[in-house]
């Protein structure tokens, strides 16, 4: 009996390595999503972007705007401003990643969330993921019913995250990792839709992040490549500065 | 993004109790059905323990689920689901009827007040404060004078039936205070009459009028709309105050403590006065508590939900406050109140006076049934960063100082007047 059981997991092994060796390799998945959303090319003719959309704490009633403003090669300023509780700020300049609302203060981001932040705010991260991340394909997994790729990227710096691509598609369908601050650390699920064509890139127009027992679904509505964008919008604002000058 | 929304749940209850007394039709009969899975499943699947503290929700389902099927009005669907989430011996899990949203599109359809805030001290109903330019500060009363009557109704028997239900509960005081203010609530226009005795004990026969409460009409979701209103002064050359009515509006209530605590730098103290502050949003508390705090890394408690732990941590201010800080509570004091007065005083940053608080401090988020009524539930247990849950506890002030009617008829605050006796001693 106790043969048969080792046997079966041999076989169970054996099937587990010939089916990781069946899968793609991470970079070929990496690489051939930005093909699928428009090319390297494509990609390269942007030097910033401008985004707006809305937000909505699904079933709570709670919603609000969202602007994202993002400029080569690392600078990122988002606002949320949400009906009932004001705005929630966070930008980066590549060197300081920061947060600011009257809910919960001023921070300077440290850690691994300050390095989550900063590969969060490269511009066309899709392209230098190899910078960052080392990245392998771990498996198949149906999301919402299709079969997707199963990613693995774990970066130098900072918390790793799963994401799923279509197998068909190879589009990207979802995201999973931890997110890391003073305030503990977070499973965040986000799922990733409405892929639709912004000049000649197809991006997702619509995330919906599940965390803490919450969902946020955030629905991009405009977006504007190389729009100029004022010089010091990616300043920290005055409060942040002087906690790093302290 | 994560919001912690915890008012206190009696608010709710005590305001909603317009009653939908008309038959149902089928569809209307199923809606509330439809709600009550909703209610039943929402529990089962998000309440943090899901043991549920060994209760046997299914068997409440069945029990209940052919009475909610029978309900021939709202009240009475209403009544079922409320029996249902009644079961958890929890607070912050509510129904709100529908009728309380209505009060967004015509303010003061249900919340006018004389502008009488009340405790019961010793079972008297007794008036604690008077709002300024209200009918009832127009009509000359006074803190101190005691409520004998409502609309011809004694007030005194059901003090004696919530002393009787609520007698080993945290949440007496509230529930004393909430009977006798949900009577004086009402739409505006329509007058309420109240039998009083004055400083002198003097039988005083008034009616008067509802007007809008004080303060701006303040919606989050579908959290009930509230009335919230902060104000800021010194209370001395060089103490600062702070009081508001509920932690909403994020930033007019920051802004406010900003600007005293910019005015207040060589102030020799403090004082946030949380009385009668029944919540609101959670996650505010750390935003207020940074303006009292310099040191990093300082946690006021953590939420524990299910499937992960959520700390309160506070980001300090640059320009912080640091020298005493003296918060008040009361019994009407709950839930974000008491995250951020229970919080403050673990971390040793603040001296708390007053009275033990309601023990409601369970965070809660608030969705829309499919028959329209609002559903509060709370998603997580809150441990303060002492060590203890402050549901069914409370905070427990270092100082208790009691609130007699003598002290209000004589003008005076005596928990306040003991805090700044104490900021005075700090100074020496």
């Amino acid at each position: 009996m106790r043969n048969i059981v080792l046997c079966a997991l041999v076989v169970l092994a054996t099937g587990a390595r010939l089916a990781a060796d069946d899968l793609p390799k991470a970079e070929t998945i990496l690489d051939k999503y930005i093909e699928v959303t428009g090319g390297k090319a494509a990609y390269e003719q942007n030097h910033s972007e401008v985004s707006t959309g809305s937000m909505e704490l699904v079933g709570k009633g709670i919603k609000g705007t969202v602007s994202s403003f993002r400029q080569e090669p690392d600078k990122s300023y988002t606002e949320i401003d949400i009906q009932g509780i004001g705005k929630v700020r966070e930008g980066s300049d590549g060197k300081v990643a920061w947060s600011l609302s009257a809910m919960q203060g001023p921070r300077v981001k440290d850690g691994d969330e300050k390095a989550s932040a900063l590969q969060a705010a490269r511009f066309n991260a899709e392209l230098h993921w190899r910078d960052t991340y080392k990245a392998e394909t771990t498996g198949i997994e149906q999301v919402d019913g299709k079969d997707c790729y199963k990613v693995q990227m774990t970066p130098k710096e900072g918390m790793p995250m799963t994401r799923f691509y279509d197998k068909e598609s190879n589009l990207l369908v979802k995201m999973v990792m931890t997110v890391k601050n003073p305030m503990g650390e977070i499973p965040v699920e986000s799922m990733v839709s409405d892929y639709r064509k912004e000049g000649a890139i197809l991006m997702p127009h619509k995330v919906t992040q599940k965390a803490a027992g919450q969902e946020i679904a955030i629905t991009i509505e405009n977006v504007k490549y190389n729009a100029e964008i004022p010089k010091d919008k990616f300043d920290p604002p005055e409060e942040i500065k002087a906690m790093l000058k302290k | 993004m994560l919001l912690r929304l915890g008012v206190f749940g009696a608010t709710v209850v005590f305001i909603a109790a317009a009653a939908d007394r008309y038959a149902l039709t089928p569809g209307e009969r199923q809606l509330n059905v439809n709600s009550f899975e909703y209610v039943w499943k929402t529990v089962r699947d998000k309440h943090w323990d899901p043991k549920l503290g060994g209760l046997n929700w299914q068997a409440v389902h069945d029990e209940l689920l052919p009475k909610v099927e029978k309900a021939g009005t709202m009240d009475k669907a209403r009544e079922v689901m409320t029996s249902m989430l009644e079961r958890l011996k929890q607070t912050h899990f509510n129904i709100v009827a529908a009728d309380v949203y209505k009060e967004v599109e015509s303010p003061g359809s249900r919340d006018g007040n004389p502008g009488i805030d009340v405790r019961v001290i010793d079972s008297k109903a007794v008036v604690s404060s008077v709002d300024p330019d209200s009918p009832a500060a127009r009509r000359g009363i006074k803190p101190g004078w005691q409520i004998l009557r409502v609309d011809s109704k004694d007030v005194l028997p059901g003090i004696r039936k919530i002393q009787g239900g609520f007698a080993k509960s945290t949440l007496l005081d509230i529930m004393l205070a909430r009977s006798i203010t949900s009577r004086l609530y009402g739409k505006i226009g329509k007058a309420v009459t109240i039998d009083l005795l004055d400083e002198k004990d003097q039988s005083v026969g008034l009616e008067l009028d509802r007007a809008k409460p004080r303060g701006v009409m303040a919606q989050l979701g579908y959290l009930p709309p509230m009335y919230f209103w902060v104000e800021g002064r010194k209370i001395k050359p060089d103490v600062g105050y702070v009081r508001f009515d509920m932690f909403f509006e994020p930033e007019t209530l920051i802004k406010t403590i900003e600007e005293m605590v910019k005015s207040c730098g060589d102030c020799s103290g403090f004082v946030i006065d949380l009385r009668g502050n029944p919540g609101g949003i959670g996650g505010l508390a750390m935003g207020v508590a940074g303006w009292f705090i310099d040191k990093p890394d300082q946690v006021l408690g953590t939420m524990y939900m299910r499937d992960t732990n959520v700390k309160f941590a506070v980001n300090p201010r640059i320009d912080a406050f640091r020298g005493p800080l003296a918060i008040l509570v009361d019994g009407c004091s709950g839930s974000t109140s008491e995250i951020f007065a229970g919080g403050m005083k673990d971390l040793k940053r603040a001296r708390i006076f007053g009275a033990r608080t309601a023990g409601a401090a369970l965070p809660s988020v608030f969705e829309k049934l499919p028959n329209n009524d609002g559903f509060q539930y709370a998603i997580a247990n809150y441990v303060s960063q002492g060590g203890k849950p402050l549901e069914g506890n409370g905070v427990i002030p270092d100082e208790e100082v009691p609130l007699t009617r003598q002290a209000l008829l004589a003008g005076r605050d005596p928990a306040l007047d003991t805090a700044v006796t104490w900021i005075e001693k700090q100074k020496k």
